[in-house]
C-alpha cells in the first residue's frame, strides 16, 4: 500500500521554530507546508523553509562517526577523517572528558547557536562542571547591544514594534517585518498589513535593503552614526518641541530620580532609597512614597542634606542640548532638515496622552515606535547607541502601549514569568523569560572577582551577552590569566564563517586539545574538530521547546504557542538525537542523577511552577519519556507528548494584561543609568590588573554617541570605504548558501553573492558591474567577489550579504560563492564595545585588486 | 464556468523568494526551471533609488498564444481557464516557447540534478512528473486546488502577496480586490486576456 502521511513538526532553518506539516510519501518527504494553526508562522514558510526538503538528502552530509587523523589543525588543514564506530568515538570523548573533569571541569565549554536543545545542553554543561555560559557564535552582531538594553528597559530578551497599531515606524539598521531577523513569517504579514493600513515606513540603512526598498523613506546613513541621528531626534523633541510623555515619565522611569553632581542616585540616609522631589509639598521623599507631583524637568536645583541634586530627566535635557542637527547631518551624511522632520513627524505620531480602549479596557496609544537590530549598534560604542534609540521609543511613552515598540513579554503566560524588582525600584525580568537576565548581577560581585573562566565576565560586568567574551578568552587565555580551555563541545554554529576574523579564530581553535563536534557537514569549524558525531537534520528528530522566548511569544498576533519537534523520517545512516549523545556521555561520567536534576531545574525555571512529578533523578529517560514529563509538567497531564504528536500547537490567547502588561506593573524602568557607573568601576579597576585599556565615555549614566574607530578614519586615503553586511530573505546564516535551492536563487539574483558598490563610486574607480575585486581590511585579511553597481547604497560604502564565502570541501554548494564578510573585521578591544561587548561590524577597506570582466 | 486566476499585490511583494522555492518544492522542478519567478530590478538614482520586486509565472491566458502555436495539441486549456502541457503528446519542437510572450515554458533538455552524485530521494520521486525533451510551465498547483488547497505560491507567501480564485465570481477575493485596487494584466494589448492580475 502506498504511504501518504502528513506530520506536523517545527522548522529549524533559522532559530525560530515555524510550525510545518511535511508531506512524506513512501518514505520520501515531498513538500513542507506551513502549519495554519502555528501562531509562529499561521502556515507560511520562507524560501529557507520551503528548501529544508534539499538539505535533508544533501548526499555530502556525514552518516557517521568519525575521527581525526591528522594531528595539525588550521585554516583549510585536512582533517584526514576517517569513518569510526560508536563504541570507538565514545570512548575516546569520555576518557577525555573524565580527565578534564578531574582537573577543572570549567576547561569544558560549548558553543552552539542550536536554541531548540539549548536548555536540555545548558543542563549537561552545569551538571558536568563546565564553564557557564554558552558561547553563542554570532551574539556580537545580534545580540550583545540588543539584550543589554531589552533587558534593561523592557525586561525581555527581545524587541518587535506592535504592527497592529502602529502608525509611523522607523527600522533602524534592521529589516525587522521583510522576512528576516526573529519570526520572520508572522512578522511579514504583519508589517505588510501594516504597510496596507496606511503606517508610514522609514528605513534607515546604508543600503536599499529588502526594508528600504518597501519603505515610505530610504534614508542612507554613514555606517556607525546612527545613534548620532538619535542624540539630535532626543534634542529636537525634548528641546525644541517639547515632545516627551511627562506622565509616562514620572511614573514608569527613573526619571524623578534626584541625581547627584557625581552622577550618583540621592540616597535616603536610611533605606538608601533613591529620592525624588515632590513638588507638591516641596521635599524630597523615596521614589516609591506617596508622591503627589513628581519633578522631573526645570533650572532649578534642589538641596538634598546639603548636596545639589536635579532629576535625572532634567540633566538627560540638558545633556542632549549640544546635539543640534546640523551637527548630526555632518557625522550621519542625512540632512539636517529630514532629522528634524523626522524626529517631529515621529513625536507627532506618537499622540502623546491619548489611550484607546480594546475589548472595553482603557490602554495608553503611542502608534509610533523605533526598532532597531545589528546595523544600529554593532560597533564600538554601540551599547550607548542602542540605548538612545530606545530613549527615542521611552521618552513618548512607547513601552507596551498600543502601537508602541514592544519587547517579546515581560510577564508570560499566566504571567509566570513576572519581573521582578530590581535595584533601586527598576523592573528586572523574570527567570522565565530567557536565559538569566543578570543585568544587575555585578551589584553584588565581590570587591576584588577576576576572571576565572573563559566567560570573562567582569571584563564587561555590564552586559548579557557572552559571546564576545568567549572569542577573546580563546584567543588569548594567558592574557585574561584564566586556565587555556582544553575541551569544546560544539555544534549548529560554524565560528570560522560567523566568527570575526577566520585567521584569527583558527589560531584559538586550534589551541584547544580536544574538539567534539556534533555535526551534519563538515563545515570550516568542523574541520578543526577531533572527533565528530552525526546528528539527525531536524526531519529526522525530536525538540520540546522548554518555552524559549522564540517558541512561546507568538507576539506579534496576540497569542501564545508552544509547538514540538518530531521525526518525519528516520535518520540517515548512524545518526543519533545529541540528547541522548549527552544522556550516555552522563552516564558514563557518573553524573545522571546530576544531569536529570538540572534538567529539573530548566523545566522550573521556563516557567513550570505547577507541583507535578518531575524527572525522577534515579531514572533514565529516553528521548520522548524526557519530552512527555516536560510537556506534561510545563502544559498539564493532557498536554503530554502524545497530544503535541498528534495536534503539533497548543495555542493561547493572550489577555490583555499580558499583551500590553505596563499598566499592571509598579515598577521603573531606566533612562538614565546609574549603575552604569558601578560597572565602569569594575572594569577599570578589572582591566587596570589586566592592563586591557577602558574608555570610559561608554559607562557615562546619560546616553551618548561616539564615533567608532572606522568612523574616526573616515578620511584615510588608503582604507576609503566602508564596508558593511546585510541579511537577505534567502540567503541569511552559513547554512543558507550549502543548499542548493537557496544557491541556485542566488546566483541568478543580480547582488546577494556580490559586492554592492556605489555607482559614482565606481566610475571615480573605474570599476564596472560584473568586474572582481578583491578587498583587504585594516585587519589584513582579505575577501574577493564579483561587484554589482548599484544605486542601492551609499558612496562611501561596499555591501556583503548573508554568510557567505566558504571554502571548505564539506560545502561543496557553498564553496567560493559570494565574499566572506565576518573575516574582514578586527577582534581586539579597540573594536569592542566596553559596554555591550558588542564587536564592530564595520571597518575600512581598500580595493586592493580588481580584475576585469573581460579577462574572467 | 470556473476561470482561475491570480492577483499579484505588488505593494505587499518584498522579494522573498518564498514563492519561488514553493514551487520548486511542490512541483520537483529540476535545475534551471522556475515555474515561479521574482524579478527584482534597480530604480531611480542615489539616493532617491529603490529596488522593485516583480513576481511572474505562467499567466493562463484565456487566449493562449502558446496553445495556438502547438502543432500537435499539447498545450490546452481547460473548462476552469488552467493553461495544460500533456507531456506524451508534445513533441518538444519549443513552437510555444517562442509564443508564449511572458517568457513562462522551459524546455528540459536533459536530465538535471541539483547534485552531481545524482539524484535525491526527492528527485527521483518528483522527476518522475516531468518528461525530457518536452517543455513545461506552472500548472496553477492542479494537485492542490483539487484537493480544495491554494497553490503552492499562494500558500507560502509570507507577506500575504498572492491571491488565488474564480475570476468569474463577482464576490471571490480575487475578482473583488482587482475591482477595488484597480487590478492590471500584463500587456493587454497583446490581446491574451491573461488570468494573473497584479495590483500596484
Amino acid at each position: 500500500m502506498k504511504e501518504d502521511v502528513w506530520i506536523k513538526t517545527a522548522c529549524d532553518q533559522c532559530y525560530v521554530p515555524c510550525g510545518v506539516i511535511a508531506h512524506r510519501v513512501d518514505g520520501v518527504v515531498v513538500k513542507i507546508d506551513g502549519d495554519p494553526t502555528s501562531p509562529q508562522n499561521f502556515g507560511k514558510v520562507c524560501a529557507k523553509g520551503q528548501a529544508a526538503i534539499m538539505g535533508l538528502y544533501n548526499p555530502n552530509h556525514i552518516e557517521k562517526p568519525l575521527k581525526r587523523t591528522n594531528p595539525k589543525k588550521g585554516l583549510g588543514v585536512d582533517p584526514k577523517f576517517v569513518e569510526i564506530s560508536w563504541d570507538e568515538a565514545m570512548d575516546i570523548i569520555v576518557e577525555k572528558l573524565r580527565k578534564v573533569r578531574e582537573d577543572d571541569p570549567k576547561k569544558v565549554i560549548m558553543s552552539t547557536f542550536d536554541m531548540s536543545l539549548i536548555y536540555e545542553a545548558m543542563a549537561w554543561l552545569v551538571a558536568f562542571g563546565g564553564c557557564p555560559g554558552v558561547w553563542m557564535t554570532a551574539g556580537f552582531f545580534c545580540g550583545a547591544a540588543l539584550h543589554q538594553y531589552t533587558y534593561l528597559t523592557n525586561a525581555s530578551f527581545h524587541t518587535f514594534p506592535d504592527l497592529e497599531y502602529c502608525n509611523y515606524l522607523i527600522l533602524v539598521g534592521n529589516g525587522h517585518g521583510f522576512g528576516v531577523g526573529s519570526k520572520p513569517n508572522i512578522s511579514s504579514q504583519c508589517m505588510a498589513d501594516a504597510r496596507m493600513r496606511g503606517m508610514k515606513l522609514v528605513v534607515i540603512d546604508p543600503m536599499c535593503s529588502h526594508a528600504a526598498a518597501k519603505a515610505n523613506e530610504w534614508l542612507p546613513i554613514r555606517p556607525g552614526t546612527d545613534g548620532a541621528m538619535a542624540m539630535a531626534m532626543l534634542n529636537v523633541l525634548l528641546n525644541e518641541l517639547g515632545i516627551y510623555d511627562r506622565e509616562f515619565l514620572k511614573m514608569k522611569t527613573n526619571a524623578p530620580y534626584l541625581i547627584r553632581p557625581d552622577g550618583h542616585y540621592v540616597r535616603d540616609k536610611e533605606t538608601k532609597k533613591p529620592l525624588v522631589w515632590d513638588a507638591a509639598e516641596d521635599k524630597a521623599k523615596t521614589h516609591d512614597a506617596d508622591v503627589k507631583d513628581y519633578v522631573i524637568e526645570g533650572e532649578k536645583k534642589y538641596i538634598v542634606d546639603g548636596v545639589e541634586c536635579k532629576p535625572a530627566f532634567q540633566l538627560l535635557k540638558e545633556h542632549v542640548q549640544e546635539w543640534t542637527c546640523e551637527k548630526a547631518s555632518e557625522i550621519t551624511t542625512i540632512p539636517a532638515e529630514t532629522i528634524r522632520r523626522i524626529a517631529r513627524e515621529y513625536g507627532e505620531a506618537a499622540r502623546i496622552g491619548s489611550t484607546i480602549v480594546i475589548d472595553g479596557e482603557e490602554f495608553p496609544y503611542r502608534p509610533a515606535a523605533n526598532n532597531q537590530y545589528r546595523g544600529a549598534y554593532t560597533h564600538k560604542h554601540g551599547g550607548q547607541s542602542a540605548l538612545t534609540w530606545q530613549l527615542l521609543n521611552l521618552i513618548i511613552g512607547g513601552l507596551y502601549a498600543a502601537g508602541s515598540h514592544q519587547g517579546l513579554n515581560p510577564v508570560g503566560p499566566d504571567n509566570a514569568w513576572e519581573p521582578q524588582e530590581g535595584p533601586d525600584g527598576l523592573m528586572v525580568a523574570g527567570s522565565g523569560v530567557m536565559l538569566p537576565p543578570r543585568m544587575y548581577e555585578f551589584l553584588e560581585w565581590e570587591e576584588d572577582k577576576m576572571p576565572d573562566s573563559a566567560d570573562l565576565m567582569p571584563l564587561f560586568p555590564a552586559t548579557w551577552s557572552l559571546t564576545t567574551q568567549f572569542h577573546l578568552a580563546l584567543r588569548n587565555p594567558e592574557k585574561y590569566k584564566i586556565p587555556q580551555p582544553e575541551v569544546l563541545v560544539h555544534w549548529r554554529s560554524n565560528v570560522m564563517i560567523t566568527g570575526v576574523d577566520a585567521v584569527d579564530t583558527a589560531e584559538a581553535l586550534k589551541k584547544i586539545s580536544f574538539q567534539l563536534s556534533f555535526a551534519l557537514e563538515i563545515d570550516e569549524t568542523v574541520e578543526f574538530a577531533d572527533i565528530v558525531l552525526p546528528e539527525p537534520y531536524y526531519l529526522e528528530k525530536s525538540d520540546i521547546f522548554i518555552p524559549t522566548c522564540y517558541v512561546a511569544h507568538s507576539s506579534d498576533k496576540g497569542l501564545w504557542g508552544w509547538g514540538i519537534r518530531q521525526p518525519v523520517v528516520k535518520p540517515r545512516g548512524e545518526r543519533k538525537e545529541i540528547y541522548d549523545i549527552f544522556y550516555e556521555l552522563s552516564e558514563k561520567l557518573g553524573f545522571r542523577e546530576d544531569y536529570n536534576m538540572m534538567l529539573n531545574v530548566m523545566l522550573e525555571a521556563a516557567g513550570g511552577r505547577k507541583p507535578l512529578p518531575r524527572l525522577d533523578p534515579g531514572k533514565k529517560y529516553t528521548r520522548e519519556e524526557f519530552m512527555d514529563v516536560g510537556f506534561k509538567y510545563l502544559y498539564g497531564p493532557d498536554h503530554g507528548l502524545a497530544w503535541f504528536k498528534q495536534n503539533g500547537w497548543l495555542v493561547k490567547k493572550r489577555t490583555l494584561k499580558e499583551k500590553y502588561p505596563l499598566k499592571f506593573i509598579n515598577l521603573r524602568v531606566p533612562i538614565y543609568f546609574e549603575h552604569f557607573l558601578r560597572a565602569g568601576e569594575i572594569a577599570r579597576r578589572v582591566r587596570g590588573k589586566l592592563g586591557i585599556p577602558l574608555d570610559d565615555f561608554d559607562f557615562q549614566p546619560l546616553v551618548g554617541w561616539k564615533g567608532c574607530p572606522a568612523y574616526e578614519n573616515r578620511n584615510d586615503p588608503v582604507y576609503d570605504l566602508y564596508v558593511i553586511n546585510y541579511t537577505s530573505p534567502f540567503q541569511q546564516y552559513s547554512i543558507s548558501p550549502e543548499n542548493p535551492w537557496l544557491n541556485e536563487v542566488s546566483e541568478m539574483h543580480p547582488s546577494v553573492y556580490k559586492i554592492l558598490i556605489n555607482a559614482e563610486t565606481a566610475a571615480r574607480k573605474r570599476i564596472e558591474d560584473g568586474d572582481t575585486i578583491e578587498i583587504e581590511s585594516t585587519n589584513g585579511n582579505r575577501s574577493k567577489a564579483q561587484v554589482k553597481v548599484s544605486q542601492c547604497i551609499h558612496p562611501e560604502v561596499l555591501g556583503t550579504g548573508g554568510a557567505l564565502g566558504s571554502w571548505c570541501k564539506g560545502k561543496p554548494v557553498a564553496k567560493g560563492k559570494g565574499p566572506l564578510f565576518n573575516t574582514l573585521l578586527p577582534m581586539d578591544h579597540d573594536h569592542i564595545d566596553d559596554l555591550s561587548a558588542a564587536v564592530d561590524a564595520c571597518v575600512r577597506v581598500k580595493i586592493v585588486n580588481v580584475i576585469k570582466k573581460e579577462k574572467e | 464556468m470556473k476561470r482561475y486566476g491570480m492577483v499579484l499585490d505588488l505593494k505587499r511583494c518584498f522579494g522573498c523568494l518564498s514563492c519561488v522555492i514553493a514551487c520548486k518544492a511542490e512541483n520537483a522542478t529540476p535545475p534551471q526551471v522556475f515555474w515561479a519567478q521574482v524579478k527584482e530590478e534597480e530604480v531611480g538614482k542615489y539616493p532617491a533609488a529603490t529596488r522593485i520586486f516583480f513576481p511572474i509565472l505562467c499567466n493562463h491566458c484565456n487566449e493562449p498564444p502558446c496553445r495556438d502555436a502547438c502543432p500537435t495539441g499539447a498545450t490546452t486549456k481547460r473548462d476552469d481557464g488552467i493553461v495544460m502541457v500533456d507531456y506524451d503528446k508534445c513533441i518538444g519542437c519549443k513552437a510555444c516557447i517562442g509564443a508564449c510572450p511572458y517568457g513562462a515554458r522551459y524546455f528540459l533538455d536533459k536530465e538535471r540534478y541539483y547534485y552531481p552524485e545524482g539524484p535525491t530521494p526527492f528527485e527521483k520521486v518528483g522527476y518522475k512528473r516531468h518528461q525530457v525533451g518536452t517543455t513545461t510551465k506552472c500548472n496553477f498547483c492542479t494537485d492542490r486546488i483539487s484537493e480544495g488547497k491554494e497553490p503552492a505560491c499562494v500558500d507560502a507567501c509570507i507577506a500575504k502577496a498572492r491571491y488565488f480564485g474564480d475570476l468569474n465570481e463577482l464576490e471571490s477575493e480575487v475578482s473583488k480586490l482587482i475591482r477595488e485596487r484597480n487590478g492590471v494584466q500584463l500587456h493587454p494589448e497583446w490581446e491574451t486576456d491573461p488570468s494573473l492580475y497584479y495590483l500596484y
